[in-house]
């Protein structure tokens, strides 16, 4: 695949396995992956569970190298690892939150503040700030097991945003909460993609998700992960909200990417 | 102050069962005369335990001392050698044996050879108690490290942080509870092995004084130094179970 020049970041040809030869224990995660990501763009990554959507995110947040391939920056090549340096242009949202339980929503958010040495009252004020995105203004000095699931992993979206990072990787963000809180939460996320114009990066096993918020859906094989599919989702962002799931076009767009979702499984033949 | 009605379960259920242990025990030495020696009545004890208090004195402090100093040794080395052991496979699979072969060893056995280097002094005692107890802690915060969630150390490396930092504020924060269960054994391990090292070393200390008593078949005095023994256990306990009140201050 072909560098596009405006790209906020291009992942080219990247592999990862896990393990070695030697031993036998090569386990072969990502099989050239390849995508170019456009600033303030939105895009999620559908597929599998255990596929290595997760490697790959963490590929392209710098957290682990890449076995083979090159991740571009702004169009400068750091081969197959974004150096750590680069790791405060990147903000993380985890699975199941991943608070610090002994500090407040404000303390989290401080937190991250601190270790990445961001001193000074501009960015103490962003503390507020982010929490008042995300909603929970008046919680600033609730401990998170004083909140909800929801609540919580709001925290840990505003504590990813806090140092005013260029991109968002998201790791199945709503993947521990029940239905009804994630469909809120999906809507809210879309709010605060708005408000903020950063570009989000998501993994997600949740079809309706992926057409809510991407402006792209990649879909993920089994192991070891390719992409099979890329899909635009052509939804205008004014109508991305409670009514669009009677939409045709939603509507239209689900029955095909279900439809991939499904092949990817069919993928897995029975030993 | 109004006391809920689990407080008051909390405190009446075992005092309850203690008075009821403790009448059997007196009615079952006068109903049965069992003599003296063999075994004294609860009251017997806690009168000698006040008239005799003079006499156990200094054996009580010495014995505190001794459980205390190497109780407080014990915790930072431990915590400190567990640090280490997980930080690096080499350095664990140099010392985790060691560890190991110090928790099994039975440390009465250690004592009359420590005792030929360094005598019969309070020093000794002091080193195995320190043996004892820094062992636990150690395992129990090796564990703790060990059991930190992988995402939690993704967390500080996203932040760019450093092995320091994450120490500090992820990983010491995050394994506490396990820490604590292993302060917590340490400190009853600590008393244990004080108890055991003064049996063999010296006369100094409540364990030397349980034994010198039972030799003269005085097991009333020997009783009420046991009694003093447990308060000293109680207190330890009662100690650590404060001081993780205190450090763990949210809920888990």
């Amino acid at each position: 695949m072909e560098v596009q020049k405006d790209a906020r970041i291009s992942a080219i040809d990247i592999a990862k396995h896990f393990g070695d030869k030697a031993s036998g224990t090569l386990t072969p995660v990502l099989d050239g992956v390849s995508m170019n990501i456009q600033e303030g763009e939105f895009v999620v990554i559908l597929g599998p569970s255990g596929c290595g959507k997760s490697t790959f995110l963490k590929i392209l947040g710098g957290i682990l190298p890449a076995s083979s391939g090159k991740i571009l920056i702004d169009g400068t090549d750091y081969g197959t690892q974004v150096p750590r340096e680069l790791l405060k242009r990147f903000g993380f949202v985890f699975q199941n939150n991943n608070l610090l339980q002994w500090r407040t929503a404000a303390g989290n958010l401080k937190f991250m503040l601190e270790t990445m040495r961001l001193k000074g009252e501009a960015w103490q004020g962003r503390v507020s700030e982010m929490l008042e995105v995300v909603g929970l203004q008046d919680y600033q000095d609730v401990y998170p097991h004083e909140l909800s699931g929801g609540m919580r992993q709001r925290v840990g979206i505003a504590r990813a945003l806090v140092h005013d990072p260029d991109v968002l990787i998201m790791d199945q963000p709503m993947g521990a909460l029940d239905a009804i809180t994630r469909q809120m939460l999906t809507f809210e996320l879309l709010d605060i993609w708005h408000k903020t114009q950063k570009t989000i990066i998501m993994v997600t096993n949740n079809v309706n998700e992926a057409i809510i918020l991407g402006n792209r859906v990649f879909i993920f094989s089994q192991l070891p992960a390719k992409i099979l599919q890329e899909i635009p989702i052509d939804i205008p962002f004014e109508e991305r909200n409670h009514q669009v799931f009677s939409s045709p076009r939603f509507l239209e767009l689900r029955e095909k990417l279900n439809h991939h979702v499904r092949a990817t499984l069919s993928l897995e033949e029975p030993a | 102050m109004k006391l809920s009605k689990k407080t008051i379960t909390n405190i009446l259920a075992p005092l309850v069962t203690f008075l009821l242990l403790f009448g059997f025990w007196e009615w079952a030495v006068s109903h049965y005369q069992l003599p003296k020696w063999l075994l004294p009545a609860p009251s017997g004890i806690i009168q000698s335990m006040v008239v005799n208090f003079n006499d156990f004195w200094p054996h009580i402090l010495i014995t505190f001392e001794t459980v205390l100093i190497g109780f407080l040794i014990a915790v930072p080395v431990g915590i400190l050698l567990a640090t280490l052991i997980t930080s690096n496979k080499i350095i664990s699979a140099a010392l985790s044996p060691f560890v190991i072969f110090l928790v099994t060893t039975p440390l009465v056995t250690l004592i009359p050879i420590m005792m030929l280097f360094m005598g019969f002094g309070q020093k000794v005692r002091i080193i195995g108690v320190v043996i004892q107890a820094f062992s636990i802690v150690n395992m129990n915060t090796v564990t703790g490290i060990l059991n930190v969630p992988i995402i939690r150390h993704e967390l500080m490396q996203t932040m760019g942080s450093n092995k320091f930092q994450s120490l500090r504020h992820m990983i010491y924060p995050t394994a506490i509870v396990d820490i604590f269960t292993g302060v917590r054994l340490s400190a009853i391990f600590a008393t244990t092995a004080c108890i055991s090292a003064e049996y063999v070393a010296g006369n100094h200390g409540l364990g030397s004084q349980i034994i010198k008593y039972s030799q003269f078949l005085k097991t009333t005095e020997s009783f009420a130094c046991i009694f003093y023994v447990t308060i000293i256990g109680l207190f330890m306990y009662g100690f650590v179970a404060f001081l993780q009140k205190k450090v763990i201050y949210w809920k888990i």
